[in-house]
């Protein structure tokens, strides 16, 4: 098996144990005890250990620049600590997780684990308005018991999965061109435009948005719009695993990416929902070079299973509570 | 036409050198026009000197109603079709699924899910692709549905293990010349060619050849191979137009969550 193969194999395998997640979470509503995936290995090396998260400062960039002189920033790329499990302590565990693995395990001092991915406010939390936090506290519940289809996440159907999400979901590709910065993520794609364009008509709403990019000297500038409200913001708005606060349609979103060196990005995003938080809020992560990352042909929708098992489960459940009442 | 037969035709008309030389001058617009489809003249180039197909493109065909010639129907224009020779070569077996295809193409097409629509269909399907492209690869971004296609032009060869388990196949290009020759392979067989129900099977090999005919416009030939539905393989050929208009841009269309998206309310403060 060459390296592009193993490789392949690898994301086959991480997409598949996604579904298998999804699948044990289905299971887990019917009430049988199913292993949980994230427990299974808890210890695993790499993003789940690492225990801190310093803040990159600029450097001076003295690595390779395209002929139109943007900073080379193209290549593999894969997440540093930032797990989709939990937003504001990434190895805390899944909130809420019904699984018997999840339940039994002790956690140490909040200090010993990473820190929140929100960076500001300085507390790691989220500073949403009463009500939203109302409606994502809800979320969190329903995820484990999706009696509405709300509670299915948006990811688990294929919608691309948004920003910052997109950053440690899975390994994504920069491809760069004159004009363009290209992000291919596990769950769809960005095009940066740098070319100066307006933003599309506001009446036009999108999963991912519109995105207009400049460069100011080492960052990457990024200013996104016209997003639909559907999609989630970050995963977890603050708590769980792949569970979150919509967005709104007034979302707007700005990212910077400064490349600090030959392996590393500074990312920080700053997130402005006036209709969902009270103030604008940001995500720090540190995006870190992967050669041996490569991006496999994105098609979910067509076979999406997963999915398949969380109706199954539920109508299973459905039946069996009929059954009940009977 | 050279100029030395320019020059032993006019002499033969008894034109002066003056003449034969105004005559060329009047014409060398037009020879450049098609030196630039000899490759030479005024295509866009990276600056390694391969044509750059980078930017947006799209069929004014409707080959996407069916490959061959057809009359209209309700719902899709006529077209005098893509494909050489006008007829695909079914085999018996494979034209009787074909027909019953497109007996059932109002709910049958797998375009109507969003499914990727594979290769060569994207390429034709009337909605807009973009090219980007370094020395090393193509990257094909199609709006619908939002799939991505690379093509790599580094010399890397198919992998050895081939599963059938790509919409899109597995491109590998080379250059003859000024045209971009592509070979595809290891596709799976839930893909059709178009809304009449032309289809292939897992052993779907397509060989296509991009060149650029003027700096706006792509010669787009395919060679469409598959000894389980084919009995021969079989060439489409279809122009593909650069689009120009102001600020025009691939807008998302991940059109298959159009089915959840009521799901999915904007929260609101009740």
């Amino acid at each position: 098996m060459t390296t592009t193969e193993s490789v392949q194999t690898m994301v086959r395998l991480s997409v598949a144990a996604y579904a298998l997640a999804l699948a044990s979470v289905a299971v887990a509503q019917q009430g049988q005890p199913a292993p949980s995936t994230r427990a299974a290995s808890p210890a695993a090396d790499g993003i789940a250990n690492e225990k801190s998260f310093a803040a990159i400062e600029s450097g001076k960039w003295t690595g390779k620049r395209l002929p139109d002189g943007q900073p080379d920033v193209a290549g593999d790329w894969s997440n540093t600590i930032a797990n989709h499990d939990n937003f504001t302590d990434p190895q805390g565990g899944i909130p809420g997780d019904p699984s018997p693995v999840a339940r039994s395990r002790k956690l140490g001092p909040r200090e010993e684990r990473a820190p929140s991915r929100v960076s500001d406010p300085a507390d790691g939390e989220l500073p949403y308005q009463p009500w939203a936090r109302a409606k994502q506290q809800e979320f969190a519940v329903g995820f484990f018991n999706a009696v509405k289809p709300e509670y299915i996440e948006p990811l688990a159907r294929c919608a691309p999965s948004g920003i910052p999400k997109s950053f440690y979901w899975h390994g994504y590709e920069i491809r760069q061109y004159p004009g363009y910065v290209v992000f291919l993520f596990g769950s769809g794609w960005r095009i940066i435009h740098l070319d100066g364009k307006p933003h599309l008509p506001a009446n036009i709403k999108l999963w991912n948005g519109d995105s207009r990019g400049h460069w100011e000297g080492i960052t990457l500038v990024v200013d996104t719009t016209n997003y639909n409200g559907k999609g989630m913001i970050a995963t977890s708005g603050a708590t769980a695993r792949i569970r979150g606060i919509h967005e709104s349609e007034a979302l707007h979103v700005v990212e910077r990416f400064k490349r600090v060196d030959a392996n590393t990005i500074s990312y920080e995003v700053t997130i402005d929902d006036p209709n969902v938080y009270s103030a604008p809020w940001k995500v720090s992560l540190r995006l870190t070079k992967d050669a041996n990352y490569l991006i496999y042909e994105y098609a979910c929708h067509e076979g999406n299973y997963a999915m398949e098992g969380i109706l199954r489960a539920g109508r299973a459940k459905d039946k069996a509570a009929e059954t009940v009442a009977k | 036409m050279n100029l030395k037969s320019t020059l032993q035709r006019s002499r033969s008309l008894g034109l002066g050198i003056g003449a034969v030389l105004a005559i060329c001058f009047l014409i060398s617009p037009v020879l450049a026009g098609s030196d630039s489809a000899g490759g030479v003249g005024k295509i866009p180039r990276l600056a390694g000197g391969r044509p750059d197909f980078s930017g947006i493109w799209q069929t004014t065909s409707a080959a996407d109603q069916g490959l061959e010639p057809h009359e209209a129907r309700k719902g899709a224009p006529p077209s005098a079709g893509i494909v050489e020779g006008d007829v695909i070569p079914y085999t018996p077996e494979a034209l009787e699924k074909k027909k019953k295809n497109f007996e059932t193409r109002a709910t049958a097409d797998p375009r109507l899910k969003c499914w990727t629509l594979g290769t060569p269909r994207g390429i034709y399907y009337p909605e807009p692709f973009q090219v980007f492209q370094r020395a090393q690869d193509l990257t094909l971004v199609f709006e619908f549905g939002d799939s991505v296609r690379t093509i790599h032009t580094d010399g890397t060869l198919h992998p050895v293990e081939t599963d059938h388990e790509f919409w899109l196949g597995d491109s590998r290009g080379h250059w003859e010349g000024d045209t971009l020759v592509v070979d595809v392979r290891d596709f799976n067989d839930q893909t059709w060619l178009s809304r009449a129900g032309d289809f292939h099977d897992e052993a779907l090999h397509v060989v296509e050849r991009w060149k650029l005919i003027d700096g706006n416009t792509i010669d787009y030939r395919a060679t469409i191979e598959d000894p389980k539905v084919y009995s021969r393989p079989w060439n489409i050929e279809v122009y593909l137009y650069r689009h120009r208009e102001k600020n025009f841009q691939l807008i998302e269309n991940y059109c298959y969550t159009q089915d959840y998206d009521q799901y999915y309310p904007i929260p609101k403060q009740q």
